[in-house]
């Protein structure tokens, strides 16, 4: 019998523990059992096991099938960078590296709506150095935009400055290009 | 000179006494602590689940280079490897790292800070963890210190991020803000009152947690919880820290109420059992961990109500973590069976507290 709580130790404890309907009985491993003794928590604990979760909300059902359907592969699409098939990540629960976000892009706004009530979104802190990647695109855009609407009214020499502007910020952000170290 | 010195290293698990276990900060009484983790990748390396000791090696090798051109902290690190299990659990015992990052499968590595309030944890489930633990009630202390030290290393490193999906970390439920702010608090009158029962399943329609020191139901070893945010995409981190805040402000409120109908409702009752508690803390010969963190409990709720007097706050945070199997063991310097470590326990606590209450008394 594995351990209820991590699943991949065998139990070797039976822990009891007094709840309001009876004494609950739980079989865990040394380990688990050591650390329900301890004060010691760990904010990454899981009330339900990510793996238990996306298996069987998502893994048996329509979001696996459609996918094998679609693409022809047995095990959904396959991350170049680090071997991980979708049908494997949806039984780990765990992405192998970056790369796997990008591979699966497709599936992933259904699996997070699961797991962050509907969210599919990032909002929040923004690393500065793309926070001013950011920046630098949306400058561009406000000029160009400008830029228009000078050469649609004729004010020519006003285009020309806009155009000149809008040059050295395409400049900037080539060369902020792949360096991303650069701040 | 490197970072990695595990001379210096010493003092970490050598001293009992950590930040966290100051009796400090807003409604200490209740709250004991308030944690931040951010996770965090890099882009160009795999993530620990798939990652080889040689990655792991390069991982911990670019992090070391970051946190060395830090202006503002001063950080000492050490591979979990370079540790003996039982220093390991001391760390875990003092939550300055956490369980999985001790697995001695795996290739972890932390990074102290001097007061230990922060804590990077490298080749954990992600590349980068980063922790703050706080005394008391202080998100926002706790989330700026975090914050800044996730911005200054950020200046060095390549971080994984996505525009769609904001920072990437291994475990779906992290993805987005990489965020998890935890408070940890004393709520035996909602426990013994069986409220928590009903605030458990409530709260976690809001999207935030509350669970007990062992993961599950309801009840919880010490009464302690700890509360904090499930939901890591689609908010910003002001507003999960926002929405953490007024869900413990309210947990705080309700334990109040449920104390002073405690008292109200039969105040020798609840005398009788506190200071039987601190009877078995400071008289008992053998001193189970489940026994001992059930009449800490009752100690404390005692000194919040200002029934049981002359006994520091601080001195029961520190029993609370010192009472565990890890330091008890490097107390006795030597490895010790459950029956000694029960004993040793008890002697502890009658020293503790005895002295305590002769100095106070004088």
């Amino acid at each position: 019998m594995l351990c209820e709580n991590c699943k991949e130790r065998p139990a070797t404890v039976v822990f009891k523990q007094e709840t309001s309907n009876g004494v609950t009985e739980r079989h865990l491993c040394d380990k688990c059992a050591f650390y329900s003794q301890t004060f010691s928590f760990s904010p990454d604990q899981e009330p339900l096991s990510i793996q238990q979760f996306l298996a069987h909300w998502l893994g048996g059902s329509e979001l696996f099938s459609e996918q094998k359907a679609d693409e022809r592969l047995p095990d959904g699409p396959k991350c170049p960078n680090c071997d991980l098939t979708f049908h494997r990540f949806l039984d780990i629960g765990k992405f192998g590296c970056a790369e796997c976000y990008e591979t699966f892009r497709g599936q992933l706004p259904r699996v997070f709506a699961k797991l962050h009530n509907g969210h599919t979104q990032h909002r929040g802190k923004i690393p500065v150095s793309l926070n001013e990647r950011f920046a630098l695109k949306k400058k561009l855009e406000d000029i160009r935009t400008k830029m228009r609407e000078a050469v649609e009214n004729e004010r020519f020499e006003e285009a020309a400055t806009l155009r000149d502007e809008a040059n050295q910020v395409k400049e900037q952000l080539s060369d902020g290009g792949d360096d991303q170290h650069v701040i | 000179m490197g970072v990695m010195i595990n001379m210096s290293f010493e003092k970490f698990i050598k001293q009992e006494l950590t930040g966290w276990m100051v009796a400090e900060g807003e409604h200490a009484d209740i709250v004991l602590s308030t944690r931040i983790r951010l996770a965090r990748n890099l882009r160009d390396h795999l993530f620990p689940i798939s990652a080889s000791q040689e990655d792991a090696n390069r991982v911990s090798e670019a992090l070391n280079q970051a946190v060395e051109t830090m202006q503002d902290h001063h950080f000492t690190g050490t591979t979990m490897e370079d540790l003996s299990p039982l220093e390991r659990q001391i760390l875990v015992e003092k939550h300055l790292v956490s369980p999985q990052l001790i697995n001695p499968e795996k290739h972890g590595s932390v990074l102290l800070s001097e007061d230990e309030k922060i804590s990077i944890m490298v080749n954990e489930e992600d590349h980068i963890r980063i922790q703050c633990i706080y005394p008391g009630f202080q998100i926002d202390q706790a989330y700026e210190h975090a914050d800044r030290v996730d911005s200054e290393l950020e200046v060095n490193l390549n971080y994984a991020f996505d525009e769609t999906f904001g920072y990437l970390t291994s475990c779906p439920s992290n993805t987005g803000t990489g965020m998890r702010a935890s408070v940890m608090m004393h709520l035996p009158a909602l426990t013994i009152t069986k409220q928590i029962e009903r605030i458990i399943p409530a709260i976690s329609r809001l999207g935030m947690v509350v669970r007990g020191s062992y993961g599950e139901g309801s009840e919880a070893l010490g009464n302690i919880y700890q509360v904090s945010n499930q939901i890591t995409l689609g908010k910003s981190e002001e507003e999960i820290l926002k929405d953490l805040e007024s869900i413990s402000k309210r947990l705080i409120a309700h334990e109040k109420k449920s104390r002073e109908l405690l008292l109200a409702k039969s105040e020798v009752h609840l005398e009788n059992r506190l200071f039987r508690a601190l009877g078995t803390l400071t008289h008992s010969r053998i001193l189970p961990s489940a026994e001992a963190a059930k009449c800490l409990s009752d100690v404390r709720l005692g000194i919040d109500l200002g029934i049981i007097e002359n006994i520091d706050m601080t001195v029961l945070n520190e029993l609370m973590v010192f009472m565990q199997p890890g330091f008890l063991q490097q107390y006795a310097e030597a490895e010790l069976t459950s029956d000694e470590r029960d004993i040793l326990r008890a002697q502890l606590f009658r020293d503790r507290l005895g002295i305590e209450r002769s100095s106070a008394q004088e």
